[in-house]
């Protein structure tokens, strides 16, 4: 579960289908992430999108429960589509993604750039809390942050991580911790292993 | 005389557009600018004919340019509480009218990829004042309108202007069109805003929401209808000492009022949550859109601007 004691941390609740869509579309960072729904959970036509990082494993198939399941080969190759998908898409469609943060909230982003509201996009948990860290300096993400302190991906900063999380940008705020005295650091705790 | 929030207005014109529709343009008595507002708006006004008091709220269908005037367009009601018959009979160029702060319970979506406008009768005032504003935008949108078939010249005349395919008039009953399909096939982001009579926008909103649309995507709203009157009952006021007897014809906020309490309100309309009264005693019969279905049912809390007794006596933590 997100650290209570982070309070801008947003709080997810478990994955649930909405009764009154007109259709589903289920966005999972892993095919573990994926929840278990027999034929005949909702009247409304159900999709999988999921990531499997594989280069074979690509296209879309039907599950026996009747579920359409469409694999792609990196969370990147699923955001492209998405941002292709949710153009032509009607009112009536709920969204869901289940993965990390960082994947939730990237499709978060696109949901809501394409005007869906809290009622049409439903984030849910699963996997790691290491945190995405976004550079105030440079603008750089650095990812899979597990300690309090980080060398920044892009200008190598040493990036105290603030709990501070952007859901607009899906990371958490980083800032050099080291300015006034280079080289100077408190200690490194290892916050998310 | 005008206390702290209200406006004194003078009527600068004043003319029928159709047998039941009459278009009036207000100007601040003292010539003063008026208040800015957003497409949406409505203005109440506070209209004294004899010894009774109507206080009716009209969307603002224009406001000029240089703040100098708003528009408002009356249907006459006849078996109403009687403002509009009011108005129409006994309000015209020259009549001074006081009249609250405009507010604004209708907004547009600042973050609406494309509006859906669905207006019925005179429910096209609001949207009067969107279209001046989503065309100078500009803005996506679409607007449906439905209308009786003898009204059709006129909304025609209302909706005049060039947008090629955007605005559709439907002289003709909203059951006798494809509603659910075009409600299908809107792009994501799309907002649905609906004003019309009260069976009209029920009837809207209930296929939007068959067709998967969500609460945050609609948008509705009514005057009058909601608030038409029923059973007299008497209100009791414990903490005021006060018991009321409210007629048929009147709410029971502007029973409340005319016995000299003065609770908060603001909208008048069911919508705002602000006239919100406990209950100590009796039943309310809920009208409003603002408390929750678990709350009309608890019945502990009632917006007294539309609500009634159910019985014939309520009492009230006012």
């Amino acid at each position: 579960m997100p650290d209570p004691s982070i309070p801008s941390r947003p709080k997810y609740k478990p994955f649930a289908l909405v009764p009154t869509a007109r259709s589903h579309l289920i966005i999972a960072e892993r095919a573990e992430d994926l929840p278990d729904l027999p034929a005949g959970s909702s009247e409304a036509p159900i999709e999988f999108w999921v990531v499997v990082n594989d280069a074979r494993a690509f296209g879309a198939q039907r599950l026996s429960s009747g579920i359409e399941i469409t694999r792609f080969r990196s969370v990147t190759h699923l955001l492209d589509q998405l941002t292709h998908r949710l153009e032509r898409e009607y009112v009536g469609l709920q969204l869901y993604a289940i993965g990390t943060e960082p994947f939730i909230w990237d499709i978060s982003r696109l949901a809501r750039a394409h005007g869906l509201d809290r009622d049409e996009f439903h984030p849910t948990h699963s996997g790691t809390l290491r945190r995405r860290v976004y550079c105030v300096h440079c603008r750089s993400f650095t990812d899979n942050v597990s300690t309090t302190i980080v060398a920044c991906s892009g200008c190598g900063a040493q990036l105290q991580v603030r709990d501070h999380f952007s859901q607009r940008l899906a990371a958490f705020m980083g800032f050099q911790v080291d300015a006034e005295v280079p080289g100077e650091l408190p200690p490194i705790e290892e916050a998310y292993p | 005389m005008s206390s702290p929030g209200t406006l004194t207005l003078r009527v600068r014109e004043a003319e029928m557009i159709s047998p039941l529709l009459k278009r009036f343009v207000l100007e601040s008595a003292d010539r003063a600018p008026l208040p800015s507002t957003g497409p949406g708006a409505h203005l109440r006004l506070m209209l004294k004919d004899g010894q009774r008091k109507y206080r009716n709220a009209y969307s603002i269908a224009a406001t000029a340019l240089d703040n100098s005037a708003y528009e408002i367009i009356v249907r006459r009601v006849p078996r109403s509480r009687g403002g509009s018959v009011f108005l129409h009979d006994h309000v015209n160029a020259g009549t001074i009218i006081e009249a609250d702060f405009p507010g604004n319970l209708f907004p547009l979506s600042q973050v609406a990829r494309k509006h859906l406008l669905i207006g019925g009768g005179i429910g096209i005032t609001p949207f009067l004042g969107y279209l001046a504003h989503l065309r100078k935008m500009p803005a996506s949108f679409e607007l449906h309108h439905f209308c009786r078939v003898e009204e059709e010249e006129t909304f025609g005349h209302l909706l005049r202007g060039a947008d090629g395919g955007k605005v559709h008039l439907h002289p003709e009953l909203v059951t006798e069109f494809d509603l659910a399909g075009m409600l299908r096939t809107q792009p994501l982001g799309t907002h649905l805003y609906v004003c019309g009579p009260e069976v009209f926008m029920e009837l809207v909103l209930a296929t939007a929401r068959s067709q998967g649309w969500p609460c945050s995507k609609l948008h509705s709203e009514s005057f009058g209808g909601a608030h038409a009157g029923g059973a007299p009952f008497v209100a009791v006021l414990k903490r005021s000492g006060v018991e009321i007897h409210v007629p048929e014809d009147q709410t029971l906020l502007e029973a409340i009022e005319a016995a000299g309490v003065e609770p908060p309100s603001l909208c008048r309309g069911g919508a705002c949550g602000q006239c919100m009264t406990e209950v100590l005693e009796g039943e309310p019969e809920h009208r409003d859109h603002y408390l929750s279905a678990e709350e009309h049912a608890a019945g502990r809390a009632m917006m007294i601007c539309v609500s009634r007794a159910k019985g014939e006596r309520i009492v009230l933590d006012l």
